[in-house]
């Protein structure tokens, strides 16, 4: 079995540890670099850490998917089915580590939620949706087109007109949610650069209170338009 | 330790596969009748003994009553699940039965992966007769659509069956790996799976690294009960309907009669595959003859709705895996069903391309299997499958909502850590409710297991104990907890909602180690002669109590009496007079057990008896 080389970004704040099987150092490597054995996951190593990269946002898709299918390669329990119950585990817990890491990295909205749980900018399943206070007005008008059109439904009245109405909201709500994105998408660059040059501190935790406060609004809208794309579906 | 083989436990029809080191390709092993096919039927007969496949399909029309078909769809469910399928499938299903499903089969009850496993041991039986070399250690297939529940089910049956599940695989997984390594093709894959019982379509990409290929999947969905047994539905009611119409006869519809005609409308299915037209004759007894022609349109027209059906998990695989029909670069079409030419057509026209069908959509999964067993038995060298969970995992929060924690299409193992805490002031302990599917209330959700989580008392919110859900390779949920505050490995018990418990497999498994090798009269007199021993050690201390002495003289000597005529009894070897014998101590000692009141006796008398029935 090849080894992984310990790569940098893996050793951040990560205690140097001993291999299981013969005791040469470790820095959170995946697998043992005497011995080739695979190693328990260090506590509170990150997602970006596993697959060896910095806490940036900017992440090119196909070489995340590329260092996906290597590491699936080596950490699979496929590999360890006659192994040690111990190994076996450690391999369970590495590829599922490996599986849950790679599905919240390659998506983007999914992988700054994650860096700012991991920062403890956010509560893990917490999506305080605020309102945008410049959708106040119309998400006050979409509702009451929702309960109209509720309303006529239940009375058997005109449903094509108000049916229109939102469905033009929908596409505007859906443009406002492709803003957010766009926004969200440049956060992520000062971010990027704010790590690349050390930016001083008090600027970077006022970008993720930034990228926090957009999630929550992006929340929002999306519940927005899931909630009239159910109400025109049915 | 002996061979491992690749085995596709089907809804119609089951298969055993292994790899042949010479050829490097897959191959199916024959039964004793020639075909690789053995029909997933199990027939108990008068005298206790089991038969499986063939001959058991024979005793489909002689003995319905002590035999059963498509046992898959009872699996991991309860009698709640299937009660609309009772009402067109002739299961008997045991009164007593709740969360794990007893069927009966004669004067016996089983559960669903015991019929499986006589399914699995009878395979089994081919390959070592073909090895000439025990087989211990098998992949077994599942549709990608299954459940916790039914996944543990089939595992539980192999495990019943003597078989060390390396294993469990996606039957359209197994089935893209077989036709990937015949193909050597990459690109996106859709497998259209529509079998007897189950309909699959899992989306897969090949990629070729420098180690080797990989095959992933990224979106499965499916319907764990939408198959062929399903147009043979369609097909009994339209026949049971014109017969009642233009002769006034009626079907038992767990009756041999209509086994009968349900053979004869199956063997119309199939020529209706290559047919334009085909007639189906069946004699009424005095009645007459019911002759009716059936045209391959008036077929499609019966079974549109039916295949209509699948397409609705196909455009759900399609949206969660972010692509359209026209990016497939193949489709593979496995299962019996998708020979019915408007199966194909339907597949084709959706996906814009001609659906592949060059291998034999019988053996493919098997094939497959048994490629995954090899790989599993030598290592990973050339292929790696990475599979998904078909279904979201949750966790039942306040008000009865789910909260989702591992979104379905993840990759498996795949895990989610929660953290739990007490609300209320010295609660001790926390519920935790866990569930799969992907509406928003738990009630609309498939109960998987719920647990408690015990902490010593103290004030609300101290505890905290973490709760690792991790879904295995086999895309079944293992729950490990840890308490935080003290770092210690918390065990929890989890309750499975459907299914065997560990222990009854245990006992299962010593039952069928046990007797396994002994015949029915040999297990009787073993039977008899153990509960013969208690009610004599039982009888015995009872009337060496002296609460005894309320009984008359006369009724004490019958005991007595009775207890000598069981001795001798025990001393031949015959069960049936242990059993009348033990029928009479029971009897003569029925006013005893109710004098003494004395509790032990009573339970050893009433154990007895409860047995008894
Ligand atoms: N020529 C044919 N035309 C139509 N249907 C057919 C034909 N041949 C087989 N079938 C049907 O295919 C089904 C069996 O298919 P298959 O053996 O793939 O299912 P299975 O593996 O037993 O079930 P599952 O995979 O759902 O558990 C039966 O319903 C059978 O009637
Ligand atoms: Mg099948
Ligand atoms: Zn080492």
């Amino acid at each position: 079995m090849s080894v992984i080389r310990s790569q940098d970004a893996q050793t951040e704040g990560i205690p140097v540890t001993s291999c299981w099987n013969c005791r040469a150092a470790v820095t959170g490597a995946h697998f043992c670099a005497a011995c080739g054995k695979v190693q328990p996951l260090p506590a509170g190593a990150s997602y970006f850490a596993f697959f060896g990269l910095p806490q940036k946002l900017t992440i090119e898709p196909a070489s995340l998917e590329g260092q996906f299918h290597m590491l699936s390669w080596k950490l699979h329990p496929d590999n360890f089915v006659r192994a040690s119950e111990f190994e076996r585990n450690l391999s369970l817990e590495r590829s599922s580590q490996l599986n849950d890491a790679y599905r919240t990295l390659r998506d983007p909205i999914a992988r700054v939620e994650y860096l700012l749980e991991h920062l403890g900018v956010r509560k893990e399943g917490t999506t305080r949706q605020q309102a945008p206070p410049e959708l106040l007005e119309e998400v006050f008008e979409l509702n009451e087109s929702l309960d109209e059109l509720r309303d006529a439904r239940a009375a058997g009245g005109d449903v094509a007109a108000l049916q229109g109405r939102l469905e033009a909201a929908q596409q505007n709500f859906q443009e406002g949610l492709d803003d957010v994105d766009t926004e969200l998408a440049a956060l992520g660059r000062e971010w990027d650069a704010a790590v690349d040059f050390g930016g001083d501190e008090s600027k970077k935790q006022a970008l993720l209170a930034r990228m926090n406060e957009t999630l929550n609004r992006r929340a929002y809208i999306r519940n927005l338009v899931a909630g009239v794309a159910k109400e025109l579906g049915s | 330790m002996g061979r491992v083989v690749g085995i596709d436990l089907g809804t119609t029809f089951s298969l055993i596969a292994y790899l042949d080191a010479q050829t490097g390709s897959p191959k199916c092993i024959p039964g004793p009748y020639g075909s690789t096919l053995c029909p997933s039927v199990v027939s108990v007969d008068r005298d206790g003994k089991v038969i499986v496949g063939e001959p058991a399909r024979a005793k489909l029309l002689t003995q319905p009553e002590r035999t059963i078909y498509s046992v898959k769809r009872l699996m991991g469910r309860g009698v709640a699940d299937v009660q609309d399928e009772l009402k067109i499938f002739p299961f008997r299903i045991d009164p007593g039965s709740d969360n794990v499903i007893r069927v009966r089969l004669g004067d016996k009850s089983f559960t669903a992966p015991e019929i499986s496993a006589y399914i699995l041991r009878e395979l089994k039986s081919w390959a070592e007769a073909y090895f000439n070399e025990p087989v211990d250690r098998a992949v077994i297939t599942v549709p990608a659509y299954f459940n916790d529940a039914q996944r543990q089910a089939t595992k539980d049956a192999g495990r019943l069956a003597g078989l060390e599940v390396l294993r469990l695989v996606n039957e359209p997984t197994a089935a893209a790996l077989a036709y990937g390594l015949h193909k050597q093709k990459r690109g996106h894959v859709a497998v259209y799976d529509f079998g007897g019982g189950t309909f699959d379509i899992s989306l897969l990409k090949l990629i070729s690294t420098n180690e080797g290929d990989i095959y992933q999947v990224l979106a499965t969905n499916g319907d764990t009960h939408l198959g062929g047994d399903d147009i043979d539905n369609a097909l009994l009611d339209l026949a049971r309907r014109e017969i009642r119409e233009k002769f006034g006869v009626e079907f038992d519809h767990r009756g041999e009669a209509i086994q009968t005609l349900r053979k004869s409308l199956i063997r119309a299915k199939h020529e209706l595959s290559s047919a334009q037209r085909t007639i189906v004759q069946y004699p009424l007894e005095s009645k007459g003859m019911y002759v009716r022609e059936i045209t391959r349109a008036e077929f499609e027209e019966l079974i549109r709705p039916i295949i209509a059906r699948t397409m609705a998990p196909v455009k759900m695989a399609l949206a969660d895996a972010k692509l359209a029909p026209q990016e497939m670069d193949e489709v593979v079409l496995v299962g019996g069903s998708t020979r019915i030419p408007l199966v194909r057509k339907t597949v084709g026209d959706y996906f814009q391309r001609a659906p592949h069908c060059e291998l034999d959509p019988d053996e493919v999964v098997a094939l497959g299997a048994a490629v995954q067993a090899d790989i599993l038995e030598t290592g990973v060298k050339t292929m790696l499958l990475l599979d998904v969970t078909p279904l979201s995992l949750g966790i039942e929060t306040m008000g009865g909502v789910i909260a989702k924690i591992i979104p379905r299409n993840s990759t498996i193992p795949a895990s989610a850590q929660e953290l739990f805490t007490t609300g209320v002031e010295n609660q001790t302990a926390i519920d935790v409710h866990v569930l799969q599917g992907e509406r928003e209330l738990a009630k609309d959700c498939r109960s998987l297991a719920r647990f408690q989580l015990k902490t010593p008392p103290g004030p609300a919110g101290l505890a905290r104990i973490e709760v690792k859900f991790l879904i295995d390779a086999n895309g079944i949920l293992q729950v490990a907890a840890r308490d935080l505050r003290t770092s210690e490995q918390h065990t929890v018990e989890v309750q499975p909602s459907y299914g065997l418990s560990d222990t009854e497999i245990e006992r299962m498994l010593e039952e069928s180690i046990e007797y396994a090798e002994q015949d029915f009269a040999e297990r009787q007199v073993i039977e008899a002669r153990t509960e013969a021993e208690t009610i004599l050690a039982a009888t015995d201390k009872a009337l060496a109590d002296p609460r005894s002495r309320e009984i008359s003289a006369a009724e004490r000597k019958a005991v007595a009496d009775s207890e000598a005529h069981l001795r001798a009894a025990l001393a031949g070897g015959d069960y049936k007079l242990m059993r009348t014998r033990i029928d009479e101590i029971n009897a003569a000692t029925a006013h005893l057990a109710e004098v003494l009141m004395n509790g032990a006796l009573q339970t050893a008398f009433e154990g007895k008896r409860l047995d008894d029935v």
